[in-house]
């Protein structure tokens, strides 16, 4: 029936896999576990590149479709909104699984010693501890032992019942990590409310377990914290997505779109809010935000990465696309908790030490920025949060990695023990300085072209629709953007500049596999900085059509002197412009009846 | 007016101009590892090649051509990148390059032997790429991008001393006012200037959006071609705030008040990192972005933008005003230089802003631009000098100084002479010449208010010529300071520097001279390119003008000039009167305490007036307390409280409630699996018998 399976596979290829990668991780160890997962995982983004390449800009759509008895059916999709997230989702997760080789080795190492007594001694003082990890995890496991070079731990090889407890635990990891990208995967291609649902969930799982079992701190308690919140919204959103399907009967996301005027105008308000109440808790937004902070900073580093914000992909399928026309009605509310978030988030991340819990804060306020972009009821303002979702995903990712290269290399993420490290680990702290730079958006990295963007949009609606309450939302919009690179630039300062601590001067930088993954990202993040067309045709060509039928949410800007302000210049938009005209209208409702039809490839 | 468009031609070496920085940048650290002289040598070299190809472009900008030459860039917004030269920019490219590539000299032999050097080089060739972006694009989003280039190879070279030795610091160590410290390391430093900076940039870019919003464009030929977004602006009242609020970047840019605090802090660089940022680069981004701007605002002068103007002529006036007052009472010699650097960029400011407002916009444009020309030569020239002095003395005070003309013969004269430009000394310096081109444009205006703005101009001149006769007496002249004993004691005898370190401020005072000798020739031709750029491209011609100012839109009042424009030997008489007037008068002061130290100046400590006076400018007016309280101590002390009560109380709080009902509704579900059948059958039955009666009722 179907003629390709891309997305299939690459969807559950690390899940199907990630058995053997557990087997692999017991009976081969470290190297073994981390090349099988890293070329499951490559071989999975490869095989979304293919489709992604007849996307043809965001004008097509790619999706493979299979009945699945009284759900639907059960479908992948690949189109110009689920591009970018599916896409830099897998990339940060390949990425990523280098990344884990020496630090979750590390961690775990440290871990069984503990477990195993031989640390007792050395437990109580983390920074002199730190220092005495500084050599590469790499060479460390091929010599299984390291010549200390302050000397105050003499540590000797590992011994056979913690080899035997560290393999099983990365096997572990690098199994549940798999199904995590997995799950993130399915849901950013589902096609159907319950599909998305079941991978929603499905995410939950793994990152439980990651946070337990691999964490900092209280993990368990941590771990457990983090299931109830998510879950608690899950269980919201469940209501409000099984009402959509009741009303509009059907799951599939074609027969949605179809029926949407069937739900009942009084219940429009009530599934909305339950929507956005339930994916705003995996957003973190404000006052829905308490585990943000304990998870994302306890959770071991990759995990911290992609725990917060696909969320935003929820909302925007199911919201802005399917339930479409009352966007705007209500996105004056979304604008202003978006600003609160961001307000709230950057000004709790300047109260505090630890890096992890900065940068927790920051991703909380990052998240707020995404907000601020959905509520701004422009095409350009969503078109940017969506960038956004990209782009502050790469800066956090590699802060991120940063916390943890710094973990690795001195034992400690407290800044009130650092300082001064530009000079010990210059690659960690240039690659840090492009996130930063990243995430409080300057050029030419690409957090810039998002923020643009996104503020344009917010702008944009605030002088067409000369409201005023909104034109002082960008302004204060654009003030936190200088609260986020205070809190930046202050943490950046107490981590690299000033005087080195005494314990610290033998302190070397991070090995290869941290630093070239965390150059793979900042390289990323300068090149979509320049030149962001690759992202940004899908997204602003699917963003359009998308509200193509709402007039009330503004479109672009068209070149020309002809401006906002005159209403015509909606209309005359997509009739000006041929690309669109030719192709008939991209991709809203006309090609969904068709891939629900047929199924398999449908372009068109 | 001939436009060439296309990348062909000469149009790849406007390109060229702004790309080799950025690719001597990428490949820099590369070229370390063959070898520090390489590496060094590379970095200039890059910057000698930018050099070249603006200067292959002049023949352009005297011959009133434009080259204009885009590429495709963001296709779904229709926006496209594009270099455009046209005299404006070209005049500013070839300044930058050639007064870059004389620092990058001077680099060479200051930096020598300092560590980490890869990193100072990498930021320079990146600081000014960027700045010629701003220079040479032809769209507002792509000179943003040079923009922030500029704003974070400054925050990099500012903080280059990232380990805070305490002599990199800046201030008196133990120094406060108002509670607040006024010293800072060079990491603090540099976090300053970025933030402050930034607080700018989002004026800049909010002006940019609404200005997008309309127009659906950032291209500066194509807002100018179509102007259908400034009548819709215009009438919506949004033009004016639109065109303030990309003033407000250069506000921030330029260190204008109130956004000036930054610049006197961003002295913890190397004294060759603070001339770049204060000749080439950087504060004088903000002058040409205004520079760039305000002949298209003029061009819509029939919409009324009389107000932006004035706002740019009036903070120009204050800023010098504040600043060359604080420069009297400093005592660190790099700080008095800054302190100018701002006050001088309010000069270029009020008279860009004054064209805007009189019948003749090209007398006011070409002043401001002739000053920016000036004091990027003169002021290159000091800050190299004032390096040399600070690397031989080893202290940034000038008490530390003293007498030092006898050990450094070559860095005093050149000094000397770029300092007369400074204070203008009359006729023979570049410096005379621009200042009384800014003098006639404010009295030849025509402005309702342009008295008091006279006054001002003249009052900051006076204050000019007298600290910049008290830098160089401090220095100079003089006792030997005890420092110096010390130092000689211990075996440091001040010598004269390596002629690799005083040749390029040499070349620069030199020529300061050189062009002032014959500088109302050249503010003539300055003036002659300037109005056929004026009037090609913007259309902007004297009779055009009065039509456009008399326009009913508009609200300025025209009055008779405050002068009649009578020229004498080309200069306007009273101008010329009032700059000899302010030389001789702050001169003379100077010359008395300072030079000749007839009156000893710890006289005004005697009295209480005075006293108090010098406190309130040495405390820099409180303007940084009052920053640092409203601005950081005040919400950070909010953001606490909110940290304590709400998010460790309140949320931490529902958190625990959420965590402390979950595991009691555990508890409860948990008690209900007893594993006892007769319970389970008990509930049950209970269950059964509510249903039947409900069906009953």
């Amino acid at each position: 029936m179907a003629e390709s399976f891309f997305l299939l596979i690459a969807t559950f290829m690390p899940l199907l896999l990630s058995p053997v990668a557990y087997f692999l991780g017991r009976r081969a160890g470290l190297g073994a576990v981390t090349w099988f997962s890293f070329g499951v995982l490559v071989i999975s983004t490869g095989l979304l590149f293919v489709p992604a390449s007849m996307l043809n800009g965001g004008r097509t759509v790619y999706s493979e479709s299979y009945p699945w008895g009284q759900f639907g059916n059960f479908g992948l999709r690949l189109d110009g909104l689920s591009l970018p997230f599916a896409i830099i989702n897998y990339i940060w997760f390949t990425v990523l699984v280098i990344y884990s080789k020496p630090y979750m080795y590390r961690k775990i190492v440290d871990e069984a010693r503990s477990r195993f007594g031989e640390g007792e001694g050395t437990e109580s003082t983390s920074v002199g501890r730190g220092t005495a990890y500084a050599a590469d995890a790499d060479r460390r496991n091929n010599t299984s032992g390291i010549a200390n070079e302050s000397g105050s731990l003499a540590t000797t090889t590992i011994g056979v019942e913690e080899q035997r407890y560290v393999n099983s635990q990365l096997g572990l990891y690098f199994a549940l990590f798999m199904v995590f990208a997995m799950g993130t995967l399915g849901m950013v291609l589902a096609t159907n409310l319950i599909e998305f649902y079941v991978f929603f969930e499905l995410v939950l799982v793994p990152s439980f377990f990651l946070i337990a079992f691999f964490g900092y701190g209280l993990r368990q308690r941590t771990g457990l914290m983090f299931f109830f919140w998510t879950h608690a919204g899950s269980v919201v959103l469940l209501l409000g997505l099984l009402s959509i399907g009741f009303f509009a009967g059907g799951f599939d996301f074609s027969t949605i779109r179809a029926h949407v005027s069937q739900i009942p105008a009084q219940w429009m308000p009530i599934i909305i809010f339950a929507v956005v109440l339930g994916l705003g808790v995996k957003l973190g937004g404000f006052l829905l935000h308490p585990w943000v902070p304990s998870s994302v900073a306890g959770a071991p580093t990759p995990v911290s990465i992609l725990l917060v914000g696909i969320a935003t992909y929820g909302i925007l399928r199911i919201w802005l696309d399917l339930l479409g026309g009352n966007y705007v009605q209500y996105s004056l509310y979304i604008n202003i908790w978006g600003l609160a978030t961001m307000i709230y988030g950057g000004a709790m991340a300047l109260m505090q030490d630890d890096i992890r819990k900065v940068l927790a804060y920051s991703t909380i306020s990052n998240m707020g920025y995404i907000l601020f972009g959905l509520g701004s009821g422009s095409v350009l303002g969503v078109t940017g949060a969506t960038l956004l979702y990209v782009t502050s995903g790469l800066g956090k990712a590699i802060l991120f990695m940063m916390a943890g290269s710094i973990s690795l290399q001195t034992g400690t993420t407290s800044m009130s023990k650092l300082g001064g490290l530009a000079g010990k680990m210059p690659y960690t702290a240039v690659l840090a300085m492009i996130g930063l730079l990243t995430l409080f958006g300057i050029p030419p990295t690409s957090g810039f072209m998002s923020e643009w963007i996104l503020f344009n949009g917010v702008l944009q609606t605030g002088v067409h629709d000369a409201n005023s309450l909104r034109i002082a939302l960008f302004g204060f919009g654009m003030l936190t953007t200088v609260l986020s690179s205070a809190y930046l630039l202050w943490m950046y300062k107490r981590i690299f500049f000033g005087k080195i601590p005494q314990e610290l001067v033998n302190i070397r930088d991070s090995g290869r596999y941290i630093t070239i993954t965390m150059a793979a990202l900042a390289g990323l993040t300068l090149i979509i900085g320049v030149y962001p067309d690759p992202f940004l045709t899908p997204i602003t060509t699917y963003i359009q059509g998308m509200f193509h039928n709402s007039p009330a949410v503004l479109p672009l800007p068209s070149s020309g002197g002809s401006g906002i302000a005159v209403p015509l210049a909606k209309n005359i938009m997509f009739k000006s412009d041929n690309r669109f005209s030719s192709n008939a209208v991209p991709n809203s409702a006309a090609p969904m009846a068709r891939i629900n039809s047929g199924g398999a490839f449908t372009s068109h | 007016m001939v436009e060439i468009t296309g990348f062909g031609g000469i149009a790849v070496n406007v390109w060229l101009v702004w790309i080799l920085p950025f690719i001597g940048a990428a490949i820099i650290a590369a070229v370390a590892r063959a070898g520090i002289k390489i590496r060094d040598y590379t970095a200039v070299g890059f910057a000698l090649a930018s050099a070249v190809s603006a200067t292959t472009l002049i023949p352009l900008a005297f011959s009133g051509n434009e080259v204009h030459s885009q590429v495709n860039w963001i296709a779904v917004l229709h926006l496209k990148a594009g270099v455009l030269g046209d005299p404006l920019s070209v005049i500013m490219a070839n300044l930058v390059a050639w007064i870059s590539f004389l620092i990058f000299v001077y680099s060479t032999g200051y930096m020598h032997g300092e560590r980490d050097l890869t990193r100072y080089w990498f930021f320079m060739l990146f600081f000014i790429g960027s700045m010629q972006l701003v220079v040479l694009s032809d769209n507002l989003l792509m000179l943003f991008f040079g923009w922030e280039g500029v704003g974070l190879a400054s925050y990099a070279l500012v903080g280059f001393w990232y380990t805070d030795r305490k002599k990199d610091f800046v201030g008196t160590e133990g120094h406060r006012a108002g509670g607040i410290a006024m010293w800072a390391s060079p990491s603090h430093a540099g976090a300053k200037a970025f933030l402050m900076t930034k607080a700018g940039d989002t004026m800049m870019l909010a002006g940019m959006f609404l200005i997008f919003a309309y127009s659906g464009t950032f291209g500066f030929k194509e807002l100018l071609q179509n102007q259908g977004w400034a009548v819709q602006m215009a009438h919506q009242n949004l033009l004016v705030p639109a065109a303030i609020l990309l003033f407000g970047g250069a506000i921030g840019k330029s260190a204008q008040f109130p956004l000036n605090e930054w610049l006197l802090e961003a002295m913890t660089g190397p004294a060759s990192v603070s001339a770049l940022i204060h000749a080439a680069t950087m504060v004088k981004a903000g002058v040409f972005l205004v520079a760039r701007i305000a002949p298209l605002f003029f061009a819509l002068a029939a919409f009324g933008m009389t107000q932006f103007f004035e706002v740019v002529a009036w903070v120009g006036a204050f800023t010098a005003f504040l600043l060359a007052s604080q420069a009297i009472a400093n005592p660190e010699i790099k700080k008095v230089l800054a302190y100018s650097t701002g006050s001088q960029i309010g000069y270029m400011m009020m008279a860009i802003g004054i064209a805007g407002l009189s019948t003749n916009f090209v007398d006011g444009y070409t002043a401001g631009f002739f000053q920016l020309i000036s004091h990027a030569m003169f002021k290159a020239a000091l800050f190299m000098g004032a390096g040399a002095l600070l690397h031989v003395v080893g202290s940034r005070f000038m008490s530390d100084m003293g007498g030092m003309r006898k050990y450094m013969r070559k860095t005093y004269i050149f000094m000397f002479l770029a300092a007369m430009s400074l204070a203008a000394a009359p006729l023979i310096t570049l410096g005379f010449w621009s200042k009384d081109a800014i003098f006639a444009a404010v009295l030849g205006s025509g402005y309702v208010h342009s008295l008091p703005l006279f006054i001002m101009a003249f009052v900051v001149a006076i204050m000019t010529a007298f600290y910049t006769f008290r830098m160089i007496g401090m220095s100079f002249f003089g006792k030997k300071s005890q420092h110096l004993e010390e130092l000689e004691k211990a075996g440091h005898h001040p010598h004269e520097v390596r002629p690799v370190v005083w040749v390029p401020f040499a070349i620069l005072a030199v020529a300061t001279i050189a062009i002032g000798v014959v500088g109302f020739a050249f503010g003539a031709q300055l003036q002659h390119i300037f109005s056929g750029y004026l009037a090609n491209y913007f259309g902007i011609t004297q009779q055009k003008q009065l039509q456009l100012l008399q326009n009913p839109a508009t609200t300025t009042q025209l009055v008779k000039p405050l002068t009649e424009t009578k020229l004498f030997l080309g200069l306007n008489p009273y101008a010329a009167a009032a700059s000899f007037g302010a030389f001789a008068i702050g001169g003379f002061l100077g010359y008395m305490f300072y030079i000749a130290r007839k009156i000893d100046p710890q006289i005004i400590s005697k009295n209480f007036v005075t006293r108090g006076i010098w406190q309130f400018l040495y405390n820099r007016w409180y303007l940084n307390s009052a920053l640092y309280w409203g601005a950081v101590i005040g919400p950070v002390a909010i953001y606490r409280i909110i940290w304590r009560y709400f998010e460790l109380t309140v949320m931490e709080g529902i958190s625990h409630a959420f965590e402390f009902s979950m595991a009691s509704f555990s508890r409860v579900v948990k008690a209900g699996q007893t594993g006892i059948t007769q319970t389970y059958l008990f509930v049950f039955g209970v269950g059964i018998m509510i249903i039947i009666m409900l069906l009953l009722l």
